[in-house]
């Protein structure tokens, strides 16, 4: 196999595979199944291979709109230190997912359709990491944006399903609609969308010297709103939470791992223009601290399993941003390369749960868990530690450092918010640990729930791996991966691990005292903690908001297209032209003689015309 | 091999399907009709791999008579493509044909006259004759061979549409078109006359000279001129000279229909071009040329539109449509750029005819099945075709996306170039006029559509509600043109790229 294709298996493997399904095997769920789990086996396996892959390895790309001599839209590949990690983590996960899937979904009536979306879901995936253009990037960030749509409505006959699906889909558009704006004013400014281009334009040849900082601050925060709609950041923060429902595989492949980090990879990708405006660094760094915060004060009165998880997602979503705002775009990396890991862990450890316990998704009544799910237990338990980021056993600890150090360096404020996030995070995992598997069963459904089937405990295993030795140099240096880790590993700050440690003790401490054989919220009263719980009535205000303007808009609109659309415009001249052609019709009589009139009177009439005229 | 072998191919080709019944005894005579469309193909074929002048150098006072250019080649091709989608309607036609032929069954119950397939042969037979007419004329280069070309056409569709003898709209047809063809006929041969008074000329690279020189006569030509406008504008159905078509449109069977508004139309721009280029090579004659081609391609454009929307006879309403078209590719013939643009007036139209010819053949080839297997020519009977026959019904939606012109549609690219040339010369107005003409179309092309998707048949269960059967060559030829009007649409430089 000549290496230079390699790029692209990776790329439409997954594409022949969701076609395929839709074509021909869409009757037969299993074969479905085995064609799309073995197209995501295969990727992973050349994701692997792709490590290998020199950094100069030029793959031949393919001319999409061929526009002009001189611009030409590519379908083409940037295969970096960063795309070849940020892909062998979507391969991986995406290969424990589909394996998982196959005993989640086993007995689902749309299971040919959920292989499809996944695997249509991986090429899109796929053409994000590997694009070396703009256009090319926000195309897939559309089809990705499409699959997260399909599938977060799989099951659409449920209203909460199809809401969720679009409002996920809605509130990405309104992202995406920046980032194009984004995109345009880049190409505007530098005259060409390539990555490689581009930096060594705006480095070499300082092409944005002398344009206002201003417009290139509009620049990189228009790009910045792709990134906020599709990681999910404040104010687009609110089509993530509802995206749990989703089947919950998909919630550990899209709505955890990677799909929500693509915005995060994104800018990355363009890190290197984020520098050129004084001050945009700053907002984004402040709206990634913001949602960091307040996604984990949510996740702290939630009782949903995968929404506590998914506000966990958000919160850690806004570190990784908060990172690429302070110029350490290679610790958000890192954090979104661990992350991965363990965050999927989790979800598919939730997606056991309630698979076990029936379809029961509310903590309050699991309980006494980990007895019955020894596997299960141990693995959420080691990701959680891997996400409160236990010191020096698990890889959340060395890149949540990394951010933490980052943001000593630069910014104090931004430190203590990101040091509270950690109290947060060990509070809220703490309790959904003590509530859902600690105590006693408090469900009939959690009393009757056993250890599930093999299927599905060896994906979590094999992501327990990772989730702790992600972190190591020998992990990630073995694997190339050294671009995942931080540039500038300065000497290790002791005062930092021992802030952090004493707000993980202290989190889990207070958790745990707190919730040990409550059976039910004990500060469900509370006033605060009801504001926790509303998710700060954020949407409800979106939907106020929505209500007033967009109602006042359309009765408005309405009354313009009925009255003078309908009315003046449309209405009034059909009616004329109806007219018209009605006597026009009339000459049509079918009489030859008055045919051979009107034969003569043209005759004259284009004579006249012609030659006297 | 010469150019001009592919006439005498194509003739030959009809005597031998009229004649063939003399040898042979055919237990069905629509085999004749197979062996016409193998023949076409393969001269369709050798079109595209004939030498120009087949190796004799064109210096014989023969290639005065008879060029091949580009144009000549391409319009051969469309010409061809007509006459093989026309027999293969006339195939599935075959039995209402014999209806419009045989006299009344008596009681006895044994139709003789159907039996036998009387006259199917030569049904088959003078569309070729007639193909090898429009050929002719695409090469045609010289007022003589103009001449002759354009009557063998002629002469051949007023036996073809008049050919269900015993059919009262069938006959009628045939005189009108008789009538009033022989009329501009008239015209045409007198326009000849004063051009080759004024020039003293029949060729027509000559005849570009003599008209260039300053001494030619200018009102002579000009009178010349609009008498060989006259005729041509009653050829390709402009206004106002457009009164004959909806009748006999109308009246003609149905794949003699879809014959006179692809072929017969096709086979006028081709002459129009031809002659029109000497006229508009003369500095002295260009302005009153191209601001009378402009009136009456406005004039066409809102006849044919406005006139098309209350039509509830789908024939009918495509005879409108092909008058609006004719309209549009005036637009293109009016627009001739003093300086060579992005697209040439030529090129535009040949487009555009191309276009016209896959859609229109499209609408026509599936009306040609519900005429014969509904025996309905009216928008009633395509009520609820989605749900009896979704494949005709896609394909036929298709077919009205591209003639009202939806972008990725080759109707759509054929418009486009259209309305460039006509904003390149600054016809404000012809564009207005089109602008109006084309936002009309999408009201009457689209009632078909909803019609045949939104609207349930009249009376449920009756045979509105059974498939419509659709023979194998029929569904190759209707998946073809669907694919051609779509790949056309999305890449117009496959087609362009020859003129360019």
């Amino acid at each position: 196999m000549e290496e230079q294709n390699l790029p692209w298996i990776i790329l439409l493997l997954p594409l022949l595979s969701a076609v395929s399904i839709l074509l021909f095997t869409r009757r037969s769920g299993n074969i479905s199944a085995l064609i799309s789990t073995g197209s995501a086996l295969i990727t992973l396996l050349l994701g692997v291979v792709l490590l290998r892959m020199p950094d100069d390895a030029v793959v031949a790309a393919f001319p999409w709109l061929n526009l002009s001599s001189n611009f030409v839209v590519e379908i083409g590949f940037q295969i970096d230190q960063l795309s070849r990690g940020m892909m062998f983590v979507v391969t991986a996960i995406g290969a424990a997912v589909h394996v998982f899937s196959l005993a989640y979904m086993k007995d689902d009536e749309g299971k040919a359709r959920y292989f499809a979306g996944l695997s249509f879901f991986m090429f899109s995936m796929t053409g994000i990491v590997f694009a070396n253009n703009f256009v090319m990037m926000f195309v897939f960030w559309e089809l990705v944006g499409f699959s997260s749509y399909v599938l977060i409505g799989h099951w659409f006959e449920k209203n909460s399903a199809a809401d969720a699906a679009k409002k996920a889909f809605l509130t990405n558009r309104i992202g995406d609609f920046g980032f194009m704006i984004g995109i345009l004013l880049v190409w505007g400014l530098t005259k060409s969308i390539y990555f490689t281009q581009i930096a060594s334009e705006v480095v070499d040849e300082q092409v944005l010297e002398g344009v206002s900082n201003g417009l290139l601050m509009a620049m990189v925060l228009c790009v910045f709103c792709g990134a906020i709609g599709k990681s999910a950041q404040v104010p687009l923060h609110v089509w993530l939470p509802d995206a749990m429902e989703g089947p919950t595989p998909v919630s550990a492949l899209i709505h955890a791992a990677t799909m929500v980090a693509a915005g995060v990879y994104m800018l990355a990708r363009i890190s290197f223009l984020i520098p050129m405006s004084a001050g945009a660094g700053e907002v984004i760094a402040w709206i990634g601290a913001i949602t960091a915060l307040i996604a984990a004060l949510m996740a702290l009165q939630q009782d949903d399993i995968k929404r506590i998880l998914a506000y966990s997602t958000l919160s850690q979503l806004g570190y990784m941003v908060m990172a690429v705002g302070i110029h350490a775009a290679d610790a958000a990396m890192f954090h979104l390369f661990t992350h991965a890991f363990f965050k999927a862990l989790l979800f598919l450890g939730s997606g056991a749960v309630i698979y076990a316990c029936h379809h029961e998704q509310n903590i309050w009544k699991m309980g006494g868990l980990a007895k019955k799910m020894p596997i299960t237990f141990v693995t959420f338990v080691i990701g959680t530690a891997a996400l409160m980021g236990l010191p020096f056993v698990t890889s959340g600890f060395f890149s949540k450092e990394a951010i933490l150090g980052a943001a000593l360096h630069g910014h104090k404020a931004l430190f203590v918010i990101a040091a509270f996030i950690v109290l947060l995070t060990a509070f809220y995992m703490t309790r959904l640990i003590v509530v859902a598997f600690l105590g006693k069963d408090r469900s009939d459904n959690a009393a009757k729930a056993k250890e599930v089937p093999a299927l599905m405990w060896v994906p979590l295993v094999l992501l327990a791996v990772p989730s702790v030795v992600a972190g190591y140099e020998f992990f990630y240096k073995g694997m190339k991966l050294s671009p995942m880790s931080p540039a500038h590993e300065g000497p290790v700050n002791v005062w930092l691990i021992v802030i952090s440690a004493a707000m993980l003790v202290f989190g889990i401490g207070m958790a745990f005292w707190g919730y040990r054989g409550e059976s039910t919220e004990p500060m469900r009263l509370n006033r605060i903690a009801q504001v926790f719980a509303h998710k700060f009535y954020i949407d409800e205000a979106y939907a106020w908001l929505i209500k007033v303007f967009q109602d006042g808009l359309a009765a408005f609109t309405n009354f313009f297209d009925r009255a003078v659309l309908d009315g003046v415009i449309a209405r009034l001249p059909a009616a004329g032209a109806f007219r018209l052609g009605s006597v026009m019709r009339r000459l049509q009589s079918g009489n030859l003689q008055s045919y051979g009139f009107l034969f003569g009177l043209g005759a004259v009439l284009i004579i006249y015309l012609v030659v006297f005229k | 091999m010469p150019a001009y072998y592919l006439e005498i191919i194509v003739v030959v080709l009809g005597l031998t399907v009229l004649m063939v019944e003399t040898f042979v005894s055919l237990r069905d005579k629509r085999s004749l009709g197979w062996l016409a469309i193998l023949g076409l193909l393969v001269v369709l074929v050798l079109n595209f791999t004939v030498v120009e002048t087949g190796g004799e150098g064109g210096n014989t006072p023969f290639w005065s008579f008879y060029v091949m250019d580009i144009p000549a080649q391409w319009f051969k091709g469309l010409a061809l493509l007509a006459t093989i989608f026309v027999i293969l309607m006339s195939v599935d036609f075959s039995r209402v044909l014999s209806k419009g032929i045989c006299p009344e069954v008596e009681d006895d119950g044994v139709d003789d006259c159907a039996e036998n397939q009387v006259a199917l042969s030569e049904f088959f037979a003078l569309p070729i004759f007639i193909c090898a007419g429009m050929m002719w004329m695409a090469s045609a280069h010289h007022l003589v061979s103009i001449f002759v070309a354009l009557e063998t056409v002629t002469i051949g569709f007023y036996v073809i549409v008049a050919f269900m003898r015993r059919n009262v709209g069938s006959l009628e047809a045939g005189v009108k078109y008789l009538i009033l063809g022989a009329l501009s006929t008239g015209f045409l041969v007198y326009g000849f006359a004063w051009l080759f008074g004024v020039t003293g000329e029949m060729e027509l690279g000559a005849i570009a000279d003599a008209l260039n020189a300053p001494d030619v006569h200018r009102t002579g030509a000009l009178f010349a001129f609009a008498l060989i406008l006259i005729a041509l504008c009653f050829k390709i159905g402009a206004v106002p000279f457009q009164i004959w078509i909806p009748d006999v449109y109308q009246g003609a069977p149905m794949p003699v229909t879809a014959f006179l508004s692809v072929g017969s139309k096709a086979a006028g721009f081709v002459i129009l071009l031809r002659l029109l280029e000497p006229f508009m090579a003369s500095e002295m004659l260009n302005a009153n040329v191209t601001s009378v081609l402009v009136i009456i391609a406005a004039a066409t454009i809102l006849f044919g539109n406005l006139a098309a929307l209350p039509q509830t006879n789908f024939k009918r309403l495509l005879a409108y449509s092909s008058v609006s078209h004719a309209g549009f590719l005036l637009m293109a013939v009016a627009s001739a750029p003093a300086h060579p643009g992005v697209v040439s007036p030529v090129a535009a139209v040949s487009y555009y005819l191309a276009a016209y010819l896959m859609m229109t053949m499209l609408a026509f080839l599936i009306m040609n099945l519900i005429r014969v297997q509904r025996g309905d020519e009216n928008l009633e009977a395509y009520k609820g075709l989605a749900k009896s026959s979704p494949f005709l019904a896609f394909a036929m939606l298709v077919a009205m996306a591209s003639l009202a012109g939806v972008p990725l549609t080759a109707g759509f690219v054929g418009k486009f170039w259209v309305f460039v040339l006509a904003l390149q010369e600054k016809h404000y107005y012809l564009v207005a006029f089109g602008v109006i003409g084309a936002a009309a179309g999408f009201y009457y092309y689209l009632k078909i559509v909803k019609s045949m998707y939104w609207d349930s048949p009249a009376d449920a269960g009756s045979s509105a509600a059974v498939p419509v059967v659709v023979a194998w060559p029929t569904r190759i030829a209707i998946v073809l043109l669907v694919v051609g009007v779509f790949y056309f649409g999305v890449n117009p430089g496959a087609l362009l790229s020859l003129f360019l």
